[in-house]
């Protein structure tokens, strides 16, 4: 018979790649003890937990006030809870082990009243408090004359209209781009069914109604490329509605605006024009607009631009031609539920042709 | 010694005062069965066409076929069948697909179907014996062991009830009404003079002259009729496409689908390139002019659509947009409303099928409530068409 405990060593499996190397000697030496394993899957859950710390999606790496205020409150909330944890340990320790001699109703009464009323009472009541007091901050309105920005959420799309304090607005979509260090007040609302939007690294969600609009005031306090996100499910598509932001200089915003401003320009290559006319003549016309030609549909993304965002469908595509003509002529397995159909039935060549097109619209 | 039990005495002969008669029929229907096959197996029997069946049999089967029609028939409800349009189309599929067995008031009961059993009937002493609900339900589904076949598309209930319409006028027809309803008159003819003769091949002439005139006109115009829609003038394109789809099945039409999967590709570019070329003229109908506040409706729903629920302009791809459009998108100005109508219901109901393009309606006609569909069908009848550019 095999002795118990004469399995190879885990080094033998993973060798000095074995990423919790560390992990077991640090449980029990050569041995494998019963703790180890646990104790392996903890670090590996609190290593896998912290990889949400960071990123362009991360309320806990905040770039923006409310996002700020919001994980400074968890902080504070996780220092209590772990403070409150440990004391419970402590208790449930001392319960078993403390002798009987120094246990008295008295004791017990205080534990009771104390522990079970008075304790969760008083804490209840001052994260409530400091909560209240953060709603006020987090729910001002942006001063007169910020640049406003209406947010329609659409199955599974975002309609975005900047309403800047001067000039005309400007309609695009499925991108949203902000001046660092400003207030900006959005405007939120939806057409269809709720929708939940959400920068985490700028600050707190808000719902989208149909039939009502919500406000919410996001000052971004650095310069980045941050990700939002639905965040109340909305149907079939809810995971893939998505959008990039980018937080940018007030001059190259500034600057960033009056270029999508411009009406579209006049493809000046044949296999361009070729895509504009093929835009034209299959009918995405009827359901989107290019400003400076025939093309006005308004109930799909405004594609004046469309070349210059950093992604397709909504956050979920990378930007480039593989990725339109994919776009196109798969649509409903890109995204399932989507109102557009697809355009798979052209040939490639002028998939190819439309692609380019767009892909143009820097 | 081993014996069993008291109990278990009991049990064994309770069961076996239940099982054993069973276990008698058993083998006795499995006795039946052998013989049953040991007669097919010889070959004994004759299933001759010539020979008949008894009277009893005939009785029987006749008797069977009622029931089992008016029972299958219950949750089938009827639509108004007595619209002219409705018979128009019946009479003319009835004249390509049914007269060869069934006869046509003036001629002899026709002479091959004469040789099945059971022969093909003359219908028009029948109809009375039948519910239209009834018909409705034999003509679509067919009668298994005979030679009436199944209507070859299911998707298209609105067909077998025009040929249901067109089954309860047979009985009342002569020779010269019957000829009037199947034939395209020559007086219908009017513009067909606009087309030099020499245009067409004589295979594909003939194909026009025995599976196209008589419901769509010789001038492609549908014979005045909202049973038919108009050809003339539609893209070259958008037909062959869609005869393709009917041939394939793709495109759904009991009255279509035979006429179609008959055609070579040869014959059907040809059908399409000479529909294409045949001047759009409008024939007017006798309608009376339509609601001027639905003809607005459909003028806004044509040129902006309803962007609040989803509804692209139609005009976009159907004009008239004053731009060249897709060559496999059909024009729908001048187009008879009833047959536009139509179509957006097909599509709701997801029956409609079609070319490869099909698919752009599938999310827009569900949209459009019924007042909507209307309302733009009766405007594209009305709207002018703009010259369209040539066609490469």
């Amino acid at each position: 018979m095999r002795p118990p405990h004469s399995r190879p060593p885990r080094k033998a499996y993973y060798g000095d790649a074995h990423p919790f190397r560390g992990l077991g000697q640090l449980a029990a030496g050569r041995r494998p003890t019963p703790l180890m394993y646990p104790a392996r899957a903890f670090l590996f859950l609190v290593w896998f937990a912290l990889a949400g710390c960071s990123g362009i999606q991360s309320s806990l790496a905040p770039a923006g006030d409310g996002a700020h205020r919001i994980a400074g409150l968890f902080w504070w909330m996780t220092g209590g809870a772990l403070l409150v944890w440990a004391l419970m340990i402590w208790l449930t320790y001392s319960a078993f082990r403390g002798r009987a001699s120094r246990q008295s109703p008295r004791l017990a009464r205080l534990y009771i009243i104390g522990g079970g009323a008075l304790f969760p009472t008083v804490v209840l009541a001052v994260l409530l408090i400091h909560g209240f007091r953060m709603m006020p901050p987090l729910l001002a309105s942006a001063p007169e004359g910020s640049l406003r920005i209406a947010v329609s959420g659409e199955q599974w799309w975002w309609r975005v209209r900047y309403h800047p304090p001067s000039g005309p607005p400007v309609e695009l979509a499925n991108e949203i781009r902000l001046p660092v260090g400003e207030p900006v007040e959005f405007e939120l609302g939806s057409p269809d069914v709720i929708h939940s939007f959400w920068i985490p690294s700028l600050g707190g969600k808000m719902d989208m109604i149909p039939g009502r609009r919500t406000r919410l005031t996001l000052r971004a306090t650095r310069t980045g490329t941050f990700r939002g996100q639905c965040a109340e499910y909305c149907g079939t598509s809810h995971a893939l509605m998505a959008f990039p932001v980018v937080v940018m200089e007030a001059a190259d915003f500034a600057r960033w605006l009056e270029g999508q401003r411009q009406p579209a320009a006049n493809p000046a290559e044949p296999l361009l024009a070729e895509g504009r006319d093929l835009f034209l003549m299959n009918g995405c016309a009827a359901c989107h607009a290019i400003r400076g030609t025939p093309a006005r549909g308004r109930i799909g993304p405004d594609l004046t631009h469309v070349g210059s965002r950093l992604s397709l469908g909504a956050g979920i595509l990378p930007n480039d031609p593989e990725a339109f003509v994919r776009w196109i002529a798969e649509t409903s397995r890109v995204k399932p539920g989507v109102l557009m159909p697809h355009f798979g039935m052209l040939p490639a060549a002028e998939l190819d042709a439309v692609a380019a097109y767009l892909e143009s619209l820097q | 010694m081993n014996r069993p039990n008291r109990k278990t005495r009991i049990t064994s002969a309770v069961a076996s005062r239940f099982t054993r008669p069973f276990v008698k029929w058993a083998l006795l229907l499995v006795a039946l069965a052998a013989g049953g096959f040991l007669v097919a197996a010889s070959g004994i029997v004759s299933i001759k066409a010539s020979s008949g069946h008894w009277p009893i049999t005939k009785w029987f089967l006749r008797f069977g076929m009622h029931r089992s029609f008016a029972t299958h028939s219950l949750g089938v409800t009827r639509p108004p069948l007595d619209d002219p349009h409705l018979v128009l189309k019946g009479a003319t599929h009835y004249d390509f697909g049914c007269r060869s067995c069934h006869g046509s008031p003036g001629t002899r009961a026709p002479r091959i179907a004469q040789g099945m059993t059971p022969p093909a009937p003359d219908l028009r002493p029948l109809i009375a014996e039948w519910s239209p609900e009834a018909l409705f339900t034999l003509v679509k589904h067919g009668v298994k062991f005979t030679g009436m076949p199944a209507w070859p598309s299911q998707q298209r209930d609105d067909e077998v009830w025009a040929m249901v319409a067109f089954l309860q006028e047979l009985p009342a027809l002569d020779a010269a009404a019957y000829q009037r309803l199947v034939q395209a008159s020559p007086t219908e003819n009017a513009t067909i003079t606009a087309l030099e003769p020499s245009a067409l091949t004589p295979p594909v002439a003939s194909v026009v002259n025995r599976m196209c005139v008589n419901c769509h006109g010789h001038d492609g115009l549908g014979r005045g009729s909202s049973a038919f829609p108009k050809l003339a003038g539609q893209r070259r394109e958008y037909l062959l496409n869609t005869l393709l789809a009917y041939a394939d099945g793709s495109r759904h039409s009991g009255i279509m689908q035979p006429v179609a999967a008959g055609l070579s590709e040869e014959i059907a570019r040809a059908l399409a390139d000479h529909y294409s070329r045949l001047p759009a003229s409008v024939s007017q109908s006798g309608d009376p002019p339509p609601d001027p506040r639905l003809l607005e409706l459909g003028r806004e729903i044509a040129h902006e659509g309803v962007p609040e629920r989803r509804i692209p302009a139609c005009i976009e791809c159907h004009g008239p947009i004053g731009r060249r459009t897709k060559p496999a998108y059909p024009l729908l100005t001048k187009q008879r409303t009833d047959y536009l109508v139509l179509q957006l219901e097909l599509f709701q109901r997801g029956q409609r099928g079609g070319s490869a393009y099909a698919h752009l309606m599938e999310h827009v006609a569900p949209q459009l409530s019924p007042e909507q569909i209307r309302a733009v069908a009766l405007y594209f009848e009305s709207a002018p068409r703009t010259p369209r550019p040539a066609e490469p």
